[in-house]
């Protein structure tokens, strides 16, 4: 899982030049493969709601109200704020979400800040540090 | 699916109760919970829909906590998956506990633990269904969370529902959860087992079922036994 991980990462440091009609099936490939069934034992938060497979790396926090799954890696030391539903995602790790986030079918690159609210999107590699929506950097595939 | 299903199903969310409105917004919390009950049975048709587009036969099965929702399913799990692809959603507050037991009678389950909330919704089953190929089932039974009350909210889209009593849980627990039993297809009433030694007044619970539903099938199971398991397969068409 780690290695391939990395691999997703390389391909996201470029996103200009990411072929986006493989970034849908990089995403199934990644959860059929390594994300079959949940690691939800250890994170900050009081009792999410999970669907089935929700992979969850160290010291996660998760606010109130948060919807995670299917098909969500999230890595070490990240945030999801209040009220956040999130699927068929990959969020890489030291990442902060906002409250009231929707994101699906998505990649998060490792240390990206999205500190601002009430944000739905899909189909997408994001990244960046942003306080707004025009301050996000946001790839569309 | 369009954008305005997309919306309609993006707007579920659970809201705290009407009696706790402040004056000034009663009326926004009143039409947003209608909406919310609307945006759910929206959800649950087009769930029925995709399932029957599919041959895919479901089961919303509700019962409190201990009165054998996965102990029966675990017999009708072991006596379908031989011959049918069956998916077993299983919901609980939190832990892998009840989709640990169907699993070990090879059918694939999956579990949602809902944290704060006492039911699944529709919304749940939908964000399940939209991620699988539903020409690879013939049968998806949903174990909802165990309880009898919060489950009467909620429809799922499935063909059936089925309420599980047992007579441990007392001779008044029908007569005491109406709604669930107006909403259901078959109410099963387990632990016949144990019938002997409690004394447990079954005509009644019998009888009530039948007076809250005149539509409703009634059958006593043993999970225990398997006593009367292929009669509830039989009423579920199974």
């Amino acid at each position: 899982m780690k290695r391939n991980l990395e691999k997703i990462k390389e391909i996201i440091s470029n996103p200009h030049e990411i072929k986006k009609t493989n970034m849908p099936n990089l995403l199934k490939n990644f959860f059929d493969k390594y994300i079959k069934i949940s690691h939800i034992e250890k994170y900050i938060g009081d009792y999410p709601t999970f669907i089935e497979p929700v992979y969850l790396e160290e010291n996660i926090k998760i606010g109130d109200d948060v919807l995670l799954g299917p098909n969500v890696y999230i890595g070490a030391n990240s945030e999801i704020g209040d009220y956040v539903e999130i699927s068929n995602t990959i969020i890489f790790e030291d990442v902060i979400i906002g409250d009231n986030f929707n994101l699906e079918n998505c990649i998060i690159a490792n240390n990206t800040q999205l500190s601002f609210s009430n944000y739905r999107i899909k189909d997408c590699i994001l990244r960046g540090l942003a306080n707004s929506e025009r301050e996000l950097e946001k790839f569309e595939f | 699916m369009t954008d305005k299903e997309e919306i309609d199903i993006y707007r579920i969310k659970e809201l705290e109760s009407t009696n706790l409105a402040p004056d000034d917004i009663r009326d926004l919390v009143i039409q947003t919970k209608k909406q919310v009950e609307r945006d759910n049975d929206i959800i649950a048709e087009k769930i029925h829909q995709d399932l029957l587009k599919n041959n895919v036969k479901s089961f919303d099965i509700v019962g409190a906590i201990g009165a054998g929702k996965t102990a029966i399913l675990e017999h009708i799990v072991e006596k379908l998956s031989s011959r049918y692809k069956v998916l077993v959603v299983c919901g609980d507050i939190t832990t892998r506990v009840d989709a640990n037991r169907i699993e070990k009678h090879n059918a694939e389950t999956i579990q949602i633990n809902t944290g704060r909330e006492c039911a699944l919704n529709a919304y749940h089953i939908h964000q399940i269904i939209k991620n699988k190929n539903l020409q690879n089932y013939n049968i998806i039974f949903i174990e909802n969370v165990g309880n009898l009350i919060c489950p009467s909210e909620f429809i799922l889209g499935t063909d059936k529902r089925i309420t599980i009593v047992s007579i441990t849980e007392g001779e008044w627990v029908i007569e005491k959860h109406p709604m669930l039993f107006k909403m259901s297809n078959i109410a099963v009433i387990n632990k016949i087992d144990l019938l002997e030694r409690l004394g447990t007044d079954l005509d009644k619970m019998i009888n009530d079922a039948r007076e809250i539903n005149p539509n409703i099938e009634v059958v006593t199971t043993s999970a225990k036994t398997g006593e009367n398991i292929d009669k509830l397969m039989n009423l579920m068409g199974l």
